[in-house]
């Protein structure tokens, strides 16, 4: 609020001063020789002053880099101002005000670029845009002449870009120092060649990726070595080619979940990343007879259709052994569909039961078709216990086994 | 009268500066203390004048330590570089030292042949070899050395008056000080008082034929007689001590030390941490322990009475946490931050002027003849020779500490980590190193770039660090969990520090350093690994600085070097008289009260051998009980700790011979089955306690539970194993464990995958980026995300996607405000997420407010800290909205997803399930992600769990997750309204990018669960690959 007031009467004490300035203006009898206003950048200056010569006179230049203090070289009545080169190189507007104790006199010099280019400065972001002829990228384009001024405004400039087998030609025109233009993706991926000329001068080359869209919904499908529930093998889930909705195949990485729910609700889930649009995920067979539904998902763009696969039973029944103190089982063999040992590795469990509590539980590995458990009767002493084996799907009891 | 030079001191000096001459290039770098003055040594030497250092901590002025030695150092270095000017220092310090000795010694004995014993023995002393080879503790062997320089000089003021010896005695105490300050100020009390008293006690000597006839009337009139002396010089010397080094009184009194105590070995139980007691007690003292009755015996001689108690209270402070003595004493702050081990030194080199008596006295004096007359020739020279040899062992034994028990890791090739951070702007940011060691300052000392870690504790400013008990964040994992929990906190807020580069020397950081987000980058020709942090901005070219006035910058910069120019003219003209012996001078005063050596007491003589007994019993007594404890077969507990001990170490040969031999176990096997297990347990555990419980043993069998518990870098884990044991030929061996059987389906299989290569600057180019080189930020999306309440803490839950075509590192960083948009605090994701998304995939993501832990009060700090809890912040006021900024960079490394997960069974409240590796990479560490959701599926919470054991290539790892059972989370806000993607409005770029986006796609695909408050769960897998092949 306070701030507001403090502007107010700023702004009318500019509105004093510049009066003041105005009248003070007339009141002297100084006067200004130089009758040139526009000059062009590089060009030399001088602002030439008749009458006063008092030595204790200035001239105040502001450019857009900043603002400076001139000293004055008094010849005869002439007062003369040499403005230094930096200033003179730089375009635009040179406000200048000649002081001694007061503003004695203010005005205005135009310098203009020069009209010869010397180089283009480019600018393009983003670097990626994406199908769909929605997406577009920003070139900025500054043609500057030799002192690195912009050149004058209305300066035309071609931007021109390639695009797969079609070429494009745009003329654009300069406004405030710079030309721009917005070059929109098609709907094809791929890479856009782009390339300004103003004056006969070329740009080097600039490119701009054209990336897919997202992808649409898809198909998978699966494929593996036999169809048996061997705890061993793996299958392998792929997609079909992932599109996005313009028939551009998605970019390679993109990550593709797979969700599998068996016949207990259980979900299992894997995933694959695409290359060529395919993603491949692997899932290890179940150590029992099991029927998954599968689906696959690109979270929140595009899913799959539902596949069904079922697993069926590799390993049947298997014996258990107990040696004469009961405290070394061995279960096996364990044999697979064609009667073969299972492949090492198969994961047999033993819960052991006090008083109907679960115990313990040891989960061991097959070897050779055989799982060998030990209870150390340090560990099992003296008492009566129930035994659960699970194995493939199978699960056997035993109940009370007592130990000495 | 013609004076001889002193054989003995030249022999001494010679020896001196041959043995530890020569020694300290292979020692003194390795040294706990050496390179950090050699890093304050650089700070002078590059800005002399200026104290302020912005290459630790935040910024830390070196006002907060005197600067004498550190400016010669630096002085020397202009000449021939830093490590000559250290090395030189070393060699003044060395002959200081022994020339000091001789002095103090000649002051006390009045004989110049026990005085040059005592300066031959001080070379090969345990605790001067310990002070200058193991700790490198040089400022401090120089303030003690120019200290007993000033002793006779101080005794000489006392005794005379003479003008002259007040000057020369305040001119060395200014030297003393200004290289260090804790020496003058306990010398005061410890040498100068007792010499005081001794003064007192000779003046009064004088008056009476001996000094049983002095009594306290007596000790009073002369001490009223010198009172005035006295007084001058306590008052002149304490002007001493404040003015040389008044900007350091002046900055202690502005920046206290906040640090909270760190546990030093010193202050440790000596009798229950027996390798504090070896390197604290045992070695400083060596061999003087057996003469300890020798030495109280003289010192409580009258004239020597005030010696007696000053060396009493020495050593009764050298023993630490042993008794509660020196607790009591030095009441409870300074018991915690001094270091007591300086006692004992003290009190060793209190010692020497008297073991150079003893020595001289046995070797060619009287207590030669009580023994040749008493006990025979023959025992003399055995019970000479054995005493020698004893000397002589200590000292090697202390020499060879660092050798084979080396206090550093092995010395770091600095160049190409100097050459990586001068490259390409990487100097711009902060760095950090891990298990460097104290090689950390040298490598400070050569760099430009700046470091969040330090080596000076005592100057740290961060509350982050100073609330934590530990010395460098370097060796946190030395620390345990607190070490731990304080480095996670600056992993995982990198960009408030600047931190952007890690150089890891020890792999053992490697997965925190994964969790929190941080990317490998390369591995330096010198085989450290450079971590790097994504997203961080450079430093800002002004850096904050504490300034201090001019003039004290001034006389910081110019006091040190004056007060040694000022005691060299001052002392010269004595010290070329003396070695050079132009003219006669004659001999200072306190030559007139010379001891007699004619007369060795019996029964000292006595005392002192069945005290030998009794030392020799101890002593063998603690070889026994080491060897009980160590002998690994000697029974079924020690062989199971030696078993565990041989395994945290990985001294894997050692662990197999404790495997029964009867089970066919071949080293070959052995080594394999160790080689192919990996993950968090096996690679990255370290053992931070056993406890073992016999279930049962007979003569030839034993079963034993171990409770273990192992500091990991992500958390501690608790684990309780059953082992068997066999007693076989008298020995107790462990029966060996299941190994995995599991035979993966195929031999070769091929894996397409796709690869990224960022190249960063196209043209090789010093000037910035060019504009077309820099990569566009991955597109990120934030699909959900809320503020919660769980139990007494706030977090961010949610989930994000990388919607873009590149892989994207993920930083998430929230911001909590109340009801006025008042801010209350920001913090990152840490654990909960998985920091590096491939196009189009979904991380659910936590962030946890964590606070600086502990700063309220140290007394808080818990003793069974997990470094997976962590400190909520606490807030002031309630939090109520939050704003989310993402943050994506493309990147290109740690993109493996090939795990899948297959949940089996679900009772109990328990997940169980299998982790299925299905790819080409070993992963080294899964973790699970779990989000909770309700009734609704809407997301209520993300929890995690780290599996402790490795997956290997098409091998499967079973997992248990418990769900949590009461807590629930209440919710405090999910209006997603300032929720930013790089900086842009997420809304924005959902509707561009992904207009029709499915809402809640994978509803379908949640885990159902029976449980009472939460309905549905779902599991992502997370994975560090330990060694990417």
């Amino acid at each position: 609020m306070q701030f507001k007031y403090f502007y107010i009467v700023l702004f009318l004490l500019f509105f004093i001063t510049n009066n003041k300035q105005n009248s003070t203006d007339s009141n002297h009898d100084i006067e200004l020789i130089t009758t040139k206003t526009s000059y062009v950048a590089g060009e030399n200056i001088s602002l030439q002053f008749k009458g006063n010569t008092n030595a204790s006179i200035y001239l105040l230049c502001a450019n857009s880099y900043g603002t400076i203090v001139v000293s004055p070289s008094i010849e005869n009545s002439t007062t003369s101002f040499q403005l230094p080169q930096n200033f003179a190189n730089k375009s635009g507007t040179i406000n200048w005000q000649l002081i001694n104790d007061s503003v004695l006199k203010t005005g205005t010099l135009y310098i203009n670029p020069q009209p010869k280019i010397k180089a283009i400065e480019t600018y393009i972001g983003p670097p990626s845009i994406e199908a769909g002829a929605t997406d577009y990228t920003m070139l900025v384009s500054i043609p500057t002449d030799h002192l690195d001024n912009p050149l004058a405004d209305s300066t035309e400039v071609t931007v021109k870009h390639q695009f797969l087998d079609r070429n494009f030609k745009d003329n654009i025109i300069m406004k405030n120092g710079i030309a721009y233009k917005n070059i929109y993706s098609e709907k094809e991926d791929g890479r856009i060649i782009i390339s300004t000329a103003c004056l006969d001068l070329n740009s080097k080359e600039y490119d701009v990726n054209v990336v897919p869209a997202i992808p649409t919904n898809f198909e998978i499908d699966y494929s593996r070595i036999h169809e048996y529930a061997d705890g061993n093998q793996i299958t392998t889930f792929n997609t079909s080619e992932l599109k996005d909705r313009y028939g551009n195949t998605v970019s390679d990485g993109t990550f593709v979940n797979f969700y599998l729910t068996n016949s207990k609700g259980y979900k299992s889930s894997t995933s694959g990343l695409t290359i060529n649009g395919i993603a491949k995920a692997k899932f290890l067979h179940p150590d029992h007879e099991e029927n998954f539904e599968v689906k696959a998902y690109v979270e929140g763009m595009a899913e799959s259709n539902i596949i069904a696969i079922s697993y069926k039973k590799a390993i049947g029944d298997f014996e258990i052994h107990f040696s004469e103190d009961k405290r070394t089982i061995t279960v096996g063999p364990i044999e697979s569909f064609m009667n073969q040992r299972v492949p090492d590795g198969l994961n047999v469990t033993l819960k052991i039961f006090k008083n109907d509590v679960l115990d313990h539980k040891i989960i061991k590995e097959t070897r050779e078709g055989f799982a060998t458990f030990k209870l150390n009767k340090d560990r099992f002493p003296k008492g009566q216990y129930n035994f659960e084996f699970y194995a493939a799907g199978t699960t056997k009891s035993f109940t009370a086994i007592a130990y000495e | 009268m013609k004076e001889n030079s002193n054989k003995y001191l030249i022999a001494a000096l010679l020896m001196g500066i041959v043995f530890h001459g020569t020694s300290i290039f292979f020692t003194l770098e390795t040294t706990y203390d050496a390179l950090i003055h050699l890093f304050f040594a650089d700070h002078y030497a590059t800005s002399w004048f200026e104290p302020w250092n912005y290459k630790w901590y935040t910024g830390f002025t070196v006002m907060s330590y005197p600067p004498l030695v550190h400016q010669s150092i630096g002085a020397l270095s202009f000449i021939g570089g830093l490590k000559f000017g250290m090395f030189t220092v070393a060699f003044i310090a060395i002959t200081l030292f022994i020339t000091g000795v001789y002095r103090y010694a000649y002051l006390i004995t009045a004989s110049k042949k026990a005085a040059g014993y005592a300066a031959i023995l001080a070379v090969f002393s345990s605790s001067f070899v310990e002070t200058l080879h193991i700790f490198g503790q040089l400022p401090s062997i120089v303030g003690v050395s120019v200290l007993m320089h000033a002793l006779p000089e101080i005794y000489l003021w006392l005794k005379t008056g003479k003008l002259r010896y007040l000057a020369t005695s305040l001119s060395l105490i200014s030297v003393t000080v200004t290289s260090h300050h804790v020496t003058p100020i306990f010398g005061m009390v410890f040498f100068i008082f007792p010499l005081i008293g001794t003064v007192i006690m000779d003046d009064a000597r004088e008056g009476v034929a001996s000094y049983k006839q002095v009594t306290i009337r007596l000790f009073l009139n002369s001490f009223f007689k010198l009172f005035k002396r006295i007084i001058s010089f306590g008052m002149l010397s304490l002007v001493i001590i404040v003015g040389c080094i008044l900007p350091y009184w002046i900055n202690s009194k502005n920046n206290p030390i906040t640090q909270v105590p760190i546990p030093h070995g010193s202050r440790d139980n000596f009798l229950e941490i027996t390798s504090s007691g070896l390197v604290f007690f045992l070695i400083p003292w060596g061999v003087l322990l057996i003469l300890l009755p020798y030495i109280f015996y003289r010192y409580y001689s009258k004239r020597y009475l005030f010696f007696g108690l000053s060396i009493t209270i020495l050593t009764i402070l050298g023993t630490g946490g042993t008794t509660p003595i020196p607790r009591i004493a030095l009441g409870e702050t300074a018991f915690n931050i001094l270091t007591l081990d300086r006692f004992t030194l003290w009190a060793s080199i209190m010692s020497l002027p008297l073991f150079g008596e003893f020595a001289y006295r046995l070797v060619e004096g009287d207590l030669k003849t009580l023994i040749q007359e008493r006990l025979g020739d023959v025992y003399h020279r055995v019970a000479g020779g054995l005493f020698a040899s004893l000397f002589l062992f200590m000292t090697i034994f202390t020499m060879s500490l660092g050798y084979f028990k080396p206090s550093q890791p092995q010395k770091i090739k600095m160049l190409p980590i100097v050459n990586f951070l001068s490259q390409d702007h990487h100097d711009q940011w902060r760095y950090m190193t891990l298990g460097f060691g104290d090689q950390m300052a040298w490598l400070s000392a050569q760099t430009n770039a700046l470091s969040v870690d330090g080596n000076y504790h005592s100057a740290r400013r961060l509350p982050e660090l100073t609330t934590r008990p530990i010395e460098r964040l370097e060796n946190s994992k030395f620390k345990g969990v607190e070490g731990i929990g304080s480095l996670q906190q600056f992993l995982t807020t990198p960009e408030k520090y600047n931190l952007k580069y890690i150089f890891s020397n020890d792999k053992f950081y490697d997965p925190i350093l994964y969790f929190c987000g941080w990317q490998r980058l390369r591995q330096l020709e010198n085989g450290i690994m450079v971590w790097e942090k994504l997203n961080v901005p450079p430093l800002s070219s002004i850096l904050p600085k504490e300034d201090v006035a001019t003039w004290l910058k001034i006389l910081w910069g110019t006091m040190p070097f004056l007060t040694v120019l000022v005691a060299f003219v001052l002392n010269v003209q004595f010290l070329l008289v003396h070695a050079l012996k132009t003219k006669y001078s004659p001999p200072p005063v306190y030559l007139n009260f010379k001891n007699n050596y004619h007369k060795f007491s019996r029964l000292v003589l006595r005392v002192t051998h069945i005290w030998s007994v009794i030392v020799a019993i101890i002593v063998f007594y603690g070889i026994y009980l080491f060897y009980i404890k160590n002998d690994s077969h000697h029974s079924a507990k020690n062989a199971v700790i030696a078993y565990y001990d041989a395994i945290d170490f990985k001294r894997f040969k050692e662990a197999h011979s404790l495997i029964n031999p009867k089970s066919n176990m071949a080293l070959d096997q052995y080594m394999l089955e160790v080689s192919v297990t990996d993950g968090l347990l096996s690679s990255y555990a370290k053992l931070e306690a056993i406890t073992t419980e016999t279930i049962s043993e007979n003569d030839s069998l034993a079963s034993i539970k171990v409770n273990t518990e192992w500091i990991t870098p992500l958390e501690k884990i608790k684990k309780t194993d059953f082992k068997y044991l066999e007693k076989v030929n008298g020995k107790w061996y462990l029966q060996p464990e299941d190994i995995d059987l599991d035979l993966p389906p195929d031999q070769l299989y091929s894996m397409n995958t796709t690869d990224y290569f960022n190249q960063g600057r196209r043209r090789i180019t010093t000037e910035e980026t060019h504009h077309e080189d820099i990569l566009k930020q991955p597109v990120l999306e934030i699909l959900d995300a809320k503020l919660v309440k769980f139990e007494n803490h706030y977090a961010l839950i949610g989930e994000v996607q990388n919607i873009d075509n590149v892989p994207a590192d993920v930083v998430l960083k929230g911001t909590l405000y109340n009801d006025d948009n008042k801010f209350l605090a920001t913090y990152n994701a840490k654990y909960h997420v998985k920091h590096k998304l491939m196009p189009k995939e979904v991380s659910s993501f936590r962030i946890n407010f964590e606070g600086i832990a502990w700063s309220k009060t140290q007394d808080s700090i818990p003793k069974t800290f997990n470094p997976d809890e962590f400190t909520p912040i606490e807030f002031e006021e309630q939090p109520t909205k939050f704003n989310l900024q993402v943050a994506g960079n493309v990147s290109s490394s740690d993109l493996y997803k090939r795990t899948s997960i297959s949940i089996q069974n679900i009772e109990d409240f328990k997940i169980s399930g299998i982790l299925f590796n299905g790819g080409t990479e070993e992963v080294t560490i899964p973790q699970l992600l779990v989000s909770y959701y309700n009734e609704n599926k809407e997301l209520i919470w993300v929890d995690h769990i780290f599996i402790k054991d490795g997956i290997r290539q098409q091998r499967q790892r079973p997992f248990e997750y418990a769900l949590l059972k009461k807590e629930v989370s209440k919710l405090i806000n999910d209006d997603m309204k300032n929720c930013y993607v790089n900086g842009l409005p997420n809304e924005d770029i959902s509707d561009k990018i992904v207009p029709n986006r499915i809402i809640k796609h994978n509803d379908n695909e949640l885990q159902p669960i029976n449980h009472p408050l939460y309905k549905f769960v779902k599991l992502e897998v997370n994975t560090y690959i330990g060694n990417p092949n």
